[in-house]
């Protein structure tokens, strides 16, 4: 599945840049992480508890960051899995200074399977939405810690 | 010479339409099905499937799931590895076969390939551990695309055989290339039919008892083939045939999903032996959709030689099928009944066709109501109306020209079949005259002038039933019935032919009552367990009444001669009849009861010469050939421009399944045939993404026709008696998807033909329709 | 198809209710035609389910000050067939009675249906035409939340932790007031690909109020605020309609599944608000 779109972080560009691969924030702002730990260079473990409505499921899998070009882009690829199924996605973020701060723009490809994919056909699209959402409204937050 | 059913005076049940006498059971929920089963000790499986399409098992660690309290033991690919091969019964010249255990070894071929299973003390339990059973999986690139597979450079399903083919098969007859050579038209076209999920109601289960002290086992399975699945069970697990019984409960529904021989059904049996204790397992809806076979999924590369006077002249199939990763009991075969029905209805004689069966990482395919032959008759009646296109002819026109007359039967077809009989353009006449064909084109007229879309789409379809010749069934086609009548004078009936939702319950009892002139309540017509019932067949392929029918007239024509035995010898008679269940002397008038007959037969206290006592018969019944039904579907559609959807306002169906034993029974497996053509006309598709995850896992999102779906069915019959066998029976069951699918896409097609539409793949959502539309025509 | 072992429970009264849910982890039972399916395929596993269905005072349908009040547990068949509701507020009745199919409505509630504040569902569209509210109780007491406030993102609601929906209230429609909702449903589910509910009021032969509710099509049900503006004043002319659903999508980042990718989704919500549009302004007198 294509996955792509915009968000405005209310941050100056190089600022952002490192916010958005900070460990530290980074789990403070992916929805349900967990624990975020480093494992290498620019790669972490993450557990996380997914929370959406009804649904729960606890989630393992690894972040990694690569394809950086300090300041404009960075490519991101995370990949996790538990027992409603996995999920895989690589999408490349870039970043361009705007008035308002930063606009971040994705784009990428998300890979699901196992019941998740099966049964929550529906609804994918909106919940992956919704999670980046959710993401950015935090990073909005932290960044004005 | 064909023998004729001997009619008695009372007024005879076949042609009646008898309520089916299956129905209070099922209807006041008192029918046992497998998860009705419950036996002292018995233990549940769950079994854990693999969430990838193709992964390396790096490893499994059970031992969470074996410390559960309750739970008995954990099983995986290496504790079962000497259970035999899941059997493919079909057999091609050069087929690559992988080999195919009932757990997986050390590699994953599709997502819900079965790994482990867990057995525990109930199903809760067994759940529970299941999802502590740990799998490390090293993920593979998988290829979910027929096409896709075939090409260079594809992942490989299966290591040894990297270009993904399982077999090529070529057939041809007549002279194909002389045939293009001189056609004044050709005509191509990509026709896919998709990949369906069968669905039915009750999805499989399987109990599975081992009685140490005997050492046998028995097998309750929700299956289309007790026998056949018996003595494949047995070679599986390495006991002998007779130790071991296999038990058909109720089945609601099969739809060919439940003509083959699972993994879970033998790792129940294995699973039963290594416990020493009943066990059950149960699929669950996820499980049914992931793990049991799918149906159709070809691409079709059709070309037709005609001449510009509408005569076709020959035809070309190049035939992608979708086999999934394993072939089941009869994947690679069921294509081949697709070639074999290439011709359709029409004369020509040139044909050419080649099979690629392509690997994929999903489910096997297999047989699917109708197995093959809807793909060949959408593909043939698709053909047939993009030609009448072309050349400005009407479509019933074209089809009449090309019919085989009625007096050409038996007609050699160039497939290499002998069609029984037919008057085909009297099913489509019928089908016309109903529908008023004249006015309809009329009234489409006048839509396009006002701005609508409407459409009027025809199928002639013919089938190939009665399966069959035994040269053409891999483990037989004949089928076997014994008749019993009790010392009471009551009736038992035992088919080999298990049914499961056909009715024979009814029509066997129909035809035995008439034959025996007794009531139909006297009649009980037993099935499906093979400690019970002689060996048999199964049901499937529209064979039941076809095959399984004349094998219980034979053997009722046996019993009766016997009957007139004992009755000459209690009337003391030298010319007795028997007629209305009562044996006559035809000197004096007097006359004995079936009762009478049958009871002296058993106490025996005197026997006629050369007679043994008793009154059972059992025939076996080889048929000589196919039957080959046919008939004429007529849709009328109108399609909504603005978002594409598809309303059917007229559906006329007219089929001849030769001689007809109960109407009622036949309008019902009319009905259920066309819903689930429908179903694959405009909703079904079973989606895979390019990772081989099925997308339409539950059914939120694969959507079967409801009955608030279902359009009224103006529902017609001719008969047309099939000289094949004595009851004239040609067979129904999957009539009406085959006649289906070709008509509603055929109208919607005729519908958009203004703006330049030629043809349309399935399912025609509302989406793609609308598509098209914006397009201007422009698939 | 095996749910998780869960704790139940079956409350009688709301205090009790939300006493069993101060923790945070129970999850509410309103029907179940989410949960239990969830459930089963494991994708909830809830320690502890609260069955709603035997608490007082989350059932009838009462009309007072100018609103109808539904209790949450009315199922929608109890919603459909009120003769209150058909007369007072034809929209609701005839919205409840598009939902799924006839086993869904006669166990699924309003009250659950408006909780799980599914994408997809039909009545969010008739809830926000309506400007409907709904009642919260909660450990502080008592509070009324309009709908476009309560539906905040893909099943995501402004309730609490440790609360309940009481009830709905959705306002008596004035006579002449013309109604309709109109929705392509998806053939598996039933759930709406899109469904627009609408109000229009004429007054002295143009349209004087309109109020458009469209589900399906975003990541919450939304009133579509610039349809009503480009309604408001207008004959209600087949142009008119046309040129007021035109904009219903706009601003709406549309979803995409195997059924319908955005761009359909987006083109039949203009052309199923069209007809719900026109529906309406037949019925209005």
């Amino acid at each position: 599945m294509k996955i792509s779109g915009s968000h405005t972080v209310a941050l100056g560009k190089e600022r952002a840049y490192e916010v958005l691969q900070d460990p530290a924030i980074l789990a403070r702002c992916i929805p349900g992480c967990e624990s975020l730990d480093r494992i290498g260079d620019d790669e972490y473990q993450m557990r996380m508890k997914m929370v959406l409505a009804a649904v729960s499921g606890q989630f393992a899998g690894k972040v990694r960051i690569a394809d950086q070009s300090p300041c404009d882009s960075f490519r991101l690829i995370v990949e996790g899995s538990g027992k409603a199924g996995f999920m895989k996605g690589e999408g490349l973020l870039r970043l361009s200074g705007i008035e308002e701060g930063t606009q971040v723009d994705f784009d990428g490809d998300v890979q699901v399977g196992g019941t998740i994919a099966s049964v929550g056909q529906r609804l994918i699209d909106a919940t992956a939405k919704l999670m980046i959402k959710r993401f950015f409204a935090k990073l909005a937050d932290s960044a004005v810690e | 010479m064909t023998p004729t059913i001997t009619r008695t005076k009372a007024e005879p049940l076949i042609g009646k339409r008898v309520k089916r006498r299956e129905d209070p059971r099922l209807i006041t929920g008192t029918a046992t099905y497998v998860d009705d089963i419950q036996m002292p000790g018995m233990h549940h499986a769950c079994i854990i499937r693999s969430p990838h399409a193709a992964a390396r098992i790096r490893g499994i660690n059970v031992s969470a799931a074996k410390e559960t309290p309750g739970v008995v033991a954990v099983f995986t690919g290496e504790d079962a590895k000497g259970v035999g091969p899941v059997p493919c019964g079909a057999s091609l010249p050069g087929l690559r076969v992988p080999h195919h255990y009932i757990l997986a070894l050390d590699r994953v071929y599709f997502a819900g390939h079965p790994v482990a299973v867990v057995v525990a003390t109930d199903k809760y339990i067994a759940r529970d551990a299941a999802d502590l059973v740990e799998v490390d999986y090293e993920e593979l690139p998988a290829v979910a695309d027929p096409e896709k597979a075939i090409a260079e450079g594809a992942p490989a399903v299966h290591p040894e055989w990297p270009d993904n083919v399982a077999f090529n098969f070529h057939q041809e007859g007549g002279d194909v290339n002389q045939a293009f050579a001189e056609a004044e038209v050709v005509l191509k076209q990509r026709i896919t039919s998709q990949r369906l999920i069968p669905t039915p109601m009750e999805t499989r289960g399987v109990v599975a008892e081992w009685k140490s002290g005997d050492k046998s086992l028995t097998v309750y399975s929700s299956t289309q083939i007790p026998h056949l699945l018996r003595t494949l069970l047995a070679g599986m697990l390495g006991l002998p045939e007779h130790k071991t019984r296999v038990v058909t409960p109720e089945v609601g529904g099969g739809f060919g999903c439940k003509l083959n021989v699972y993994a879970e059904e033998a790792l129940m049996g294995f699973v039963a032996m290594k416990i020493g204790k009943p066990v059950k397992w149960i699929e669950s809806r996820r499980e049914n959709y992931l793990c049991t076979i799918h149906g159709r999924g070809h691409v079709d590369y059709f070309e037709i030689a005609a001449k510009r006077d509408g005569t076709i002249l020959g035809l070309k199939l190049k035939l992608i099928q979708d086999l999934g990763a394993y072939h089941q009991l009869l994947t690679p075969a069921i294509p081949t009944l697709s070639v074999l029905m290439m011709p359709g209805l029409y004369r020509f004689r040139n044909i050419s066709a080649d099979i690629v069966g392509a690997f994929t990482n999903c489910v096997p395919t297999d047989a699917y109501r109708g197995a093959g032959r809807p793909e060949a008759t959408h593909g043939i009646e698709r053909m047939v109306d993009i030609l009448a296109a072309e050349l400005n002819m009407d479509p019933a026109e074209i089809r009449m020209k090309n019919f085989i007359k009625p007096d050409e039967f038996p007609f050699a077809t160039a497939t290499g079949l002998t069609y029984d009989s037919g008057e085909y353009d009297k099913p489509l006449r019928h089908a016309l005259e109903v529908a008023g064909y004249q006015k309809l084109r009329a009234e489409q007229a006048q839509a396009r002038t006002d701005g609508r879309l409407m459409g009027i789409g025809l199928s002639t379809y013919g089938e190939i039933c009665a399966f069959g010749p035994s040269p053409a069934t891999p483990a037989g086609g004949w089928e076997s019935a014994t008749v019993k009548i009790e010392p009471s004078g009551k009736v038992t009936v035992m088919t080999g032919a298990s049914p499961h939702g056909q009715g024979e319950e009814t029509t066997f009892a129909q035809i035995a009552a008439d034959e025996l002139g007794v009531d139909i309540d006297d009649v009980v017509v037993l099935h499906g367990d093979t400690a019970v019932v002689q060996y048999g067949i199964g049901t499937f392929g529209s064979r039941g009444t076809a095959v399984g029918g004349p094998a219980l007239y034979y053997a009722l024509q046996e019993l009766k001669v016997k009957i007139k035995k004992f009755g000459a010898m209690l009337l003391d008679s030298d010319d007795v009849s028997f007629e209305d269940g009562v044996c006559t002397c035809n000197h004096s008038g007097r006359t004995c009861t079936l009762a009478e007959v049958s009871g002296a037969a058993h106490r025996a206290m005197k026997l006629p010469p050369d007679t043994p006592p008793g009154m059972q018969a059992t025939y076996f019944w080889e048929p000589p050939n196919f039957t080959f039904p046919f008939g004429a579907h007529l849709v009328v559609t109108e399609v909504d421009r603005d978002t594409g959807q598809i309303q059917i306002k007229r559906y006329v169906a007219v089929d001849d399944c030769g001689r007809i034993i109960n109407p009622m029974i036949v309008d019902g497996q009319v009905h259920g045939g066309v819903a689930q053509g429908l179903g694959q006309a405009l909703y079904e598709q079973a989606v895979y993404d390019e990772n081989g995850q099925l997308l339409s896992g539950e059914l939120t999102d694969y959507a079967i026709p409801k009955a608030t779906m279902m359009p009224w069915i103006e529902s017609a019959h001719t008969e047309t008696p099939s000289p094949v066998n004595p009851l004239g029976v040609k067979g129904v069951g999957e009539a009406g998807t085959i006649g289906c699918s070709p008509a509603v896409v055929n109208s919607v097609v005729d519908a958009l033909s203004g703006l330049g539409v030629r043809h349309l793949d399935m399912p025609l959502t509302p989406e793609k329709i609308w598509a098209v539309i914006q397009k201007g025509g422009q698939a | 198809m095996i749910a998780q072992d869960f704790n139940y429970s079956t409350p009688a009264t709301i205090e009790e209710a939300l006493g069993l849910i101060s923790g945070g982890e129970a999850k509410l039972l309103a029907g179940g035609m989410s949960l239990i399916p969830l459930m089963k395929l494991r994708l909830a596993a809830p320690g502890h389910v609260v069955d709603l269905s035997r608490v007082a005072g989350l059932s009838g349908i009462s009309e007072a000050g100018g609103a109808i009040r539904v209790g949450a547990m009315m199922t929608h068949y109890e919603v459909e067939s009120s003769a209150l509701v058909r007369a007072r507020c034809t929209l609701l009745a005839e919205t409840a009675a598009m939902i799924g199919d006839v086993q869904v409505r006669n166990r699924g509630t309003m009250g659950g249906a408006v909780a799980h504040a599914d994408p997809s569902a039909d009545y969010p569209a008739a809830l926000q035409a309506l400007e409907a509210r709904v009642t919260i109780a909660g450990a502080a007491g008592t509070r009324v939340v309009s709908v476009d406030e309560f539906f905040v993102d893909t099943f995501t609601t402004g309730l609490e932790p440790g609360e309940i929906i009481t009830g709905i209230e959705v306002p008596v429609e004035p006579e002449g007031t013309g109604v309709s909702y109109q929705k392509m449903l998806q053939p598996a589910s039933g759930f709406a690909i899109v469904g627009v509910a609408v109000r229009i009021r004429k007054e002295g032969g143009v349209i004087s109020f309109a109020r458009v509710g469209v589900t399906g099509l975003g990541s919450r049900a939304y009133r579509a605020a610039g349809v009503e503006e480009r309604l408001a004043g207008t004959a209600g002319s087949a142009s008119d309609i046309a040129n007021a659903a035109a904009v219903i999508a706009d601003g709406i980042d549309a979803n995409s599944d195997i059924h319908a990718s955005a761009a359909y989704r987006a083109q039949m919500a203009r052309v199923f608000g069209a007809r719900a549009i026109q529906a309406a302004v037949n019925r209005a007198a």
